[in-house]
């Protein structure tokens, strides 16, 4: 990397006021560079420990119909995996580094995923909760940044959002049977939202450095890779989803939990940010046993990697000849 | 090691047809061993859902892209003189011979439209 002189620097924060849209070969600060692939590998590489919890449902659906719907879910997750990590790879192509560094620095730790991605989903009801309101949570966020100023980015994002209306849907499907059912199905929804709320505040990252001693937020707003803080985003989940879980005759376990008219904003109890810590940093209830089942599925397909490189050698060779 | 492993994915970049007459459109790059898988990923990866007419994936090394100079470049060439819009005046011309401008259509007449 060339260290940048103050005309280009001058000229790329230019082209970002104007709207325009920065491409992989395009001249950009290292700090950019470093900013999208850490955002967007992170992004990606939870889309994939992401389908991990759901996937754990797809031979325990209740019906023929749900389980093809949750099939299609998780293809769509380890789909939208595959984009993110192919915007990621041409951002560190200059580096030296391609998609095997991303998966050795999951293993090892480096890489974090989302702190949802760490959790047990231990009943159907977790699997409903997990398409209504953590894809819900996922598609504020990731909505906010279609317009970011990595091209590439906004362009797998959009393809993404598309496909998260229909997993929203889903889930919201799942949660209507379980509220409209039995007294049983009832009281197994309300235990997932009461074990999912804490994770799906954290979600959403802490609202400044004083909660966890370190946010990228301000870095990101200023290169228009996002457009509003996390504050922002978790007070639109809040306004858009807390109103259908009452409206269901669900509770919320939170009881300071209200909307303050005079600050026009909604106030809940903290989660506990160290819990939070704990968890992105591979110490959650499931965090070391996906790991293992992704290194497993790594190390499993290596043969297959194998062959198939053999091959695509050989047939290059061949049509030398 | 690094050899081995840079040797096995290529990139590719993927394009469709969403119906017979629709133009081709570039969707998005994918990593393959090979041109066969790459059409495989290209249906999995992009067409789950959508009607598409026609896939086409091209090794990215086969394709020469523009630079961002050369895209900067094409921003700033006028091509008016190419265009209707770089004969506009003509209107306010013909106005002064009591005759409308012939229109495009006009221009264009007689064919089947």
């Amino acid at each position: 990397m060339t260290v940048a002189s103050e005309h280009q620097l001058e000229r790329f924060m230019n082209r970002i006021d104007s709207g325009e849209k920065i491409e992989a070969n395009d001249w950009m600060p290292d700090d950019y560079r470093e900013a999208l692939i850490r955002l967007i590998s992170m992004h990606g590489i939870s889309e994939i420990m992401g389908a991990l919890p759901e996937k754990e449902w797809v031979p325990k659906a209740p019906t023929l119909h749900r389980k093809l719907a949750i099939m299609a879910k998780v293809q769509d997750e380890m789909g939208h995996g595959q984009l993110l990590l192919r915007v990621a790879e041409d951002l560190m192509e200059p580096l030296g580094k391609n998609r095997d560094d991303i998966m050795q620095d999951l293993f090892s730790g480096k890489l974090k995923f989302h702190n949802v991605f760490h959790m047990e989903a231990p009943t159907w009801g977790d699997a409903g909760i997990i398409a209504w309101l953590v894809d819900g949570a996922a598609i504020i966020s990731q909505t906010m940044m279609l317009g970011t100023s990595y091209g590439p980015y906004g362009r797998a994002l959009k393809r993404i959002c598309a496909e998260e209306v229909f997993h929203a849907q889903h889930g919201e499907s799942i949660i209507m049977a379980l509220a409209e059912g039995t007294k049983e199905q009832r009281e197994l929804l309300q235990d997932s939202i009461n074990r999912w709320w804490p994770s799906l505040l954290m979600f959403f990252g802490p609202k400044s450095k004083a909660e966890t001693g370190h946010t990228n937020q301000d870095k990101n707003m200023r290169y228009k890779l996002r457009t509003k803080t996390n504050e922002q985003l978790r007070q639109e989940f809040l306004t858009k989803y807390v109103p259908r879980i009452w409206a269901l005759g669900l509770t919320i376990p939170d009881e300071s939990l209200r909307f303050d008219e005079a600050d026009g904003e909604w106030k809940y109890a903290q989660p506990d940010w160290n819990e939070f810590k704990r968890i992105v940093t591979g110490h959650g209830p499931k965090s070391q046993e996906r790991l293992s089942l992704r290194v497993r599925s790594y190390e499993m397909n290596n043969w297959v990697r194998e062959a198939l490189g053999k091959s695509a050698l050989a047939s290059e060779v061949g049509s030398y000849e | 090691m690094s050899e081995e492993r840079n040797g096995f994915y290529q990139v590719f970049e993927v394009f469709s047809k969403k119906t017979d007459t629709s133009s081709l459109q570039h969707q998005f790059s994918l990593l393959a061993p090979n041109r066969d898988l790459a059409f495989i990923m290209a249906k999995e990866n992009f067409f789950r859902r959508e009607q598409v007419a026609d896939i086409w994936v091209v090794k990215r090394d086969d394709i020469k892209r523009m630079s961002q100079s050369e895209r900067e470049a094409m921003k700033h060439l006028n091509k008016d003189y190419r265009e209707t819009k770089g004969y506009g005046y003509l209107k306010k011309k013909w106005r002064q011979y009591e005759q409308e401008q012939l229109t495009e259509k006009d221009i264009m007449g007689g064919g089947d439209t």
